[in-house]
C-alpha cells in the first residue's frame, strides 16, 4: 500500500520535473540575473564590470526620461483598456442575449479576432505608408476637404498616441470578446430566466447576474492585460523611429529599456534597471488589483 | 509493464530537456564536421549517410574553419573566392539582416563568448563602437598593404581609434548629388555635370539654386525630396565631433544646418518625403503627386556609390511602366563632399584563428587582385559554382561596387564608359565622378555614439521643422534625450 502511494507521487513529481526545470533555467534565472545586473554598470562591449549599487536607479530618476516613459504606458494603456472592456462586454452581452438572438456569432467572433492574427511589424509598416505625408489618409482628407492641405500625422502629438491606442485596441478586443462571452456563457441561463420571470430589465440583469458572476473573468482579463500592456513595445517602437517620437510622447517602459540595451555600448546594467522598476511596478498593481476585487463574505 | 513504459518516457523527457538546455554550453563541435549538416542528434540519420559521411574526413587536408558573420550577402561571394585560392580553408558563413538591428544586437550578445565569431563585418552606422571597444584585433601590420593599395585615407581613418588601426573596408563611399538632366535643361539652361557642379559648388549657390527652381516651376519642383537628404553632408563637414572631452558639442555647421532646412521647409524648397518613404522614392520616377493630386518633381538626390546601383537604378521606372527617368540623370560632387554607409572587416582578438582571420581581413579589403576582380564583376555565378559547387544560384557579385583602393579605382574606371549605369547617367561614368569626390571625404570625426545621439536629433529637428516646438525647444528636447541614453556623458 505504502509503496504504490510513494511510487505514484514519484510519478507525479518525474512528470512536473520538465516543467520545473525549464522554469528554473528559462524563468526564474533571468529575472534572479536581471536582479543582479541591475546593480552593475554592465555593457556589451567592456569586460569589466563593476558592482555600484543603486546607481542605475538614481540616474532613472534623476531626469523626467523615465517617469515619462512610465506615464506614457500607463496613459496609452489605460485609453486602450477601457474601450476595449467596454466593448466586449458589450458585444458579449448582445450575442449572447436570448432575447436579441444574433446569428453568426462565430463568424463575428472571428472577424473580431483576426486583427490580432497579424503580425506588428505588418500593421505598423501598414499604418505607417497609410499616414505618411504622400500617404493615403492626406489624399483624402484634402481631396474631400477637411484638411486644408497635407499635414505630418505621425509628427503630431496626439495623433501619433491616438494611432497607437488604436491599433492597440483593434488588435486586442477581439480576444478580450472571447474570453468575455466564454464566461457570460458559463452562467447559468436559470438565471436570467427566473429573474425574467421577476421581471427584471436586461439593465438589472447585467448588473446584478452577469457582471458579479463575471468577477473573476474580469480579474483575469485585467492582469493579463496590465501585465501586457506595462510589456508594450512592438507597434510604438514600429509606428515611428523606434526611440518613441515624436517627442518621446509614445516611448514605453520597454521601449526606453531597449534604447539603453542597444545603446552604442550595451548597457544592459541599466537596462535591467528599468526592467526590475517595471517588475515592481507591475506586481504591486496586479496585487492591488486582487485586494481590492477579492470576494468579501 | 505500464509502469516500465511510463518509467521510461519521463526519464526520456526529463533526458531530453536537460539536453536541450546543455546544447548551447556544449560549444567545441569538432572542427572536421560538414558546414551544411542539418543538426539533428536526436535522430538516428538513415542508413544511406553514414556511407557518405566517411567520405569528407578521408580527404588529405584537415581544413581549418574560419566562422564570418554580416548583415549582407556579397560577403558570401569573398568568402566562396577565397576558399577558390585557399583550399585549406573552410570559411562558414552566418548572414543576419540588421533592418531592425538583429545583427548588432546578435553580435553584441556573442562577444566574449564561445560563439563568437572569428571576422565580423561592420556597418557605417556601428563601426566606430567596435573600433573603439577592445575587442577587434589590431590589424595595424596590414598598413603597407594599403599603402601599396592607396586605400582612401577616410577608410583607413574610420577603421582607426586613437591611432590603431582595427579594421579596413574593400569599399569606399563617396556620395554625390544626382540631378534631373531634363529639369536642369528647363531651369539652368544645362544639364552638363561640370556647369551643373559651377552652380551649385557651396552651400549659398545651392540655396540660391533652389530658390531659382521653386519660382521658375511656380513651386512645382522641389530642390530635394528632403532636408535630411543634406543631413550627411553637413556632418560630414563639421570641425568638431559630437563628442569633446566627453562633453556634447555643437559644431556651427550643425546650428547652420538646422537653419538651412528650416528655410527649405519654410521656402517650400523640399517635398517633405521624408528618405525611404513612398514619396521620396516616387520622386525618382518621377510620379510623385501631391495630397491634391497635382504632379510634383524632386530635382536632386543626394546619395552615395551603392545608391545608383540599389536605389536610384531601381526606382527610376514606376511600377505601372508609364515613366522611367533612366537615362535622365546627372551625377556631380554637389557643394559638400560626404560619404555614406559602408562596409568595414574586422577580425576578433579572441579568434582560435587570428593569424588567418587576419589574412582573410587582408585579402578581402586590401588585396589589389581582388579587388579590381570584385570591381569588374569577375566573381560571376560560374565562377563561384567552380569553387563551391553548393553555391546558390543567384549568388555573384555585378560589376560597379566602388572599390577602396585608389590605385584599383585609377585602373578599372575605363572599363565602365559603356556600362549601363553609365547609360543610366546619360553617358556620364559614374566610378569616374565618385572617384573624383572619394579623395575630398573626411571621415574623422565619426564615433561611436554617433548614431543615437543623431537620432536623438533627427526626431526633435522634425517637430521643429513641422513647426511644433520652437527652436529652443528642439535643442533641450535633443539634450534631454541624449542625457538619458548616455548617462556619462556631459552634456552643457
Amino acid at each position: 500500500m505504502n509503496l504504490s502511494l510513494s511510487k505514484r507521487n514519484y510519478y507525479g513529481y518525474l512528470f512536473i520535473a520538465p516543467f520545473i526545470i525549464g522554469f528554473l533555467i528559462f524563468g526564474l534565472y533571468p529575472v534572479y540575473n536581471t536582479l543582479y545586473l541591475s546593480f552593475t554598470d554592465t555593457t556589451l562591449m567592456t569586460r569589466e564590470a563593476n558592482f555600484i549599487g543603486l546607481q542605475n536607479f538614481q540616474r532613472l530618476f534623476a531626469d523626467d526620461f523615465f517617469m515619462k516613459a512610465v506615464r506614457n504606458t500607463w496613459l496609452i494603456w489605460g485609453l486602450n483598456f477601457i474601450p476595449q472592456i467596454g466593448i466586449a462586454l458589450l458585444l458579449s452581452v448582445w450575442f449572447t442575449s436570448t432575447r436579441l438572438k444574433i446569428r453568426g456569432i462565430g463568424g463575428w467572433r472571428a472577424v473580431f479576432y483576426l486583427p490580432n492574427l497579424l503580425m506588428p511589424a505588418a500593421i505598423a509598416a501598414l499604418f505607417f505608408s497609410l499616414f505618411s505625408f504622400y500617404g493615403p489618409v492626406n489624399q483624402f482628407l484634402v481631396r474631400v476637404g477637411i484638411l486644408p492641405e497635407a499635414m505630418h500625422f505621425l509628427q503630431d502629438v496626439p495623433i501619433t498616441r491616438s494611432l497607437v491606442i488604436f491599433i492597440q485596441w483593434w488588435m486586442w478586443f477581439g480576444s478580450t470578446v472571447i474570453i468575455v462571452m466564454a464566461g457570460m456563457t458559463a452562467i447559468p441561463i436559470s438565471l436570467y430566466e427566473a429573474a425574467m420571470v421577476d421581471g427584471a430589465s436586461s439593465t438589472q440583469m447585467f448588473g446584478r447576474i452577469t457582471l458579479p458572476l463575471l468577477k473573476p473573468i474580469l480579474i483575469f482579463i485585467f492582469v493579463t492585460s496590465l501585465v501586457g500592456g506595462m510589456q508594450m513595445f512592438d507597434i510604438p517602437f514600429l509606428l515611428t523611429d523606434g526611440r518613441g517620437s515624436p517627442g518621446s510622447s509614445i516611448m514605453t517602459n520597454n521601449i526606453l529599456m531597449y534604447m539603453k540595451f542597444s545603446s552604442s555600448r550595451g548597457h544592459i546594467g541599466a537596462a535591467s534597471s528599468v526592467g526590475v522598476l517595471i517588475f515592481i511596478m507591475t506586481t504591486i498593481c496586479a496585487l492591488g488589483i486582487f485586494y481590492f476585487l477579492r470576494e468579501r463574505d | 509493464m505500464r509502469k516500465t513504459v511510463l518509467f521510461i518516457l519521463s526519464l526520456l523527457i526529463i533526458s531530453s530537456l536537460l539536453l536541450a538546455a546543455c546544447g548551447p554550453a556544449a560549444t567545441e563541435a569538432p572542427p572536421t564536421e560538414a558546414p551544411a549538416a542539418p543538426e539533428e542528434p536526436a535522430e538516428e540519420p538513415p542508413a544511406e549517410e553514414p556511407a557518405e559521411e566517411p567520405a569528407e574526413p578521408e580527404e588529405p587536408m584537415e581544413k581549418t574553419v574560419l566562422t564570418l558573420w554580416s548583415f549582407t550577402n556579397e560577403m558570401e561571394t569573398m568568402a566562396v573566392a577565397y576558399e577558390c585560392l585557399h583550399p585549406e580553408v573552410d570559411i562558414q558563413f552566418t548572414m543576419i539582416p540588421m533592418t531592425d538591428g538583429e545583427y548588432q544586437t546578435k553580435l553584441l550578445a556573442s562577444l566574449g563568448t564561445a560563439d563568437a565569431p572569428d571576422v565580423i563585418a561592420l556597418e557605417a552606422a556601428f563601426v566606430k563602437e567596435y573600433v573603439e571597444s577592445d575587442f577587434l584585433a589590431d590589424v595595424g601590420d596590414l598598413m603597407p598593404m594599403a599603402e601599396a593599395a592607396e586605400t582612401f585615407p577616410f577608410v583607413i581613418d574610420v577603421g582607426t581609434h586613437d591611432g590603431v588601426t582595427k579594421g579596413y573596408s574593400f569599399q569606399a563611399t563617396p556620395g554625390g548629388l544626382f540631378y534631373r538632366r531634363s529639369l536642369a535643361q528647363e531651369y539652368f539652361g544645362t544639364d552638363d555635370p561640370e556647369e551643373m557642379q559651377a552652380l551649385l559648388s557651396d552651400l549659398d549657390k545651392f540655396v540660391e539654386a533652389a530658390g531659382v527652381i521653386k519660382e521658375k516651376s511656380g513651386g512645382d519642383t522641389y530642390m530635394v525630396g528632403t532636408s535630411g537628404a543634406f543631413w550627411n553632408p553637413f556632418l560630414a563637414n563639421r570641425e568638431q565631433p559630437w563628442v569633446v572631452d566627453n562633453t556634447l558639442t555643437v559644431d556651427p555647421m550643425v546650428e547652420k544646418y538646422v537653419d538651412i532646412a528650416k528655410l527649405f521647409r519654410d521656402e517650400g524648397y523640399e517635398s517633405q518625403a521624408e528618405q525611404w518613404t513612398e514619396g521620396w522614392f516616387a520622386g525618382m520616377s518621377d510620379t510623385l503627386v501631391d495630397a491634391e493630386g497635382n504632379p510634383k518633381q524632386i530635382f536632386a538626390y543626394f546619395l552615395p556609390t551603392w545608391g545608383l546601383p540599389y536605389v536610384l537604378a531601381q526606382n527610376a521606372a514606376a511600377a505601372d511602366g508609364s515613366t522611367d527617368t533612366s537615362g535622365d540623370w546627372g551625377l556631380i560632387e554637389g557643394p559638400l563632399p560626404y560619404q555614406w554607409g559602408g562596409t568595414w572587416m574586422g577580425a576578433l582578438k579572441d579568434g582560435d584563428n587570428l593569424e588567418l582571420a587576419k589574412d582573410f581581413v587582408a585579402w578581402s579589403t586590401l588585396d589589389q587582385e581582388h579587388l579590381e576582380n570584385w570591381a569588374l564583376g569577375v566573381y560571376t555565378n560560374e565562377y563561384l559554382k567552380e569553387c563551391d559547387p553548393e553555391v546558390s544560384d543567384d549568388r555573384l557579385q555585378p560589376p560597379g561596387d566602388f572599390v577602396s583602393s585608389q590605385v584599383v579605382v585609377e585602373k578599372v574606371f575605363p572599363e565602365f564608359d559603356d556600362s549601363e549605369l553609365t547609360s543610366f547617367l546619360g553617358g556620364l561614368n559614374p566610378y569616374a565622378a565618385f572617384g573624383k569626390a572619394a579623395p575630398l571625404v573626411n571621415a574623422k570625426l565619426m564615433q561611436g555614439s554617433d548614431d543615437a545621439i543623431q537620432r536623438a536629433f533627427e526626431d526633435a529637428r522634425d517637430q521643429y521643422l513641422a513647426g511644433t516646438i520652437t527652436k529652443e525647444e528642439m535643442w533641450a528636447q535633443w539634450k534631454d534625450s541624449v542625457r538619458a541614453l548616455f548617462p556619462d556623458l556631459i552634456v552643457p
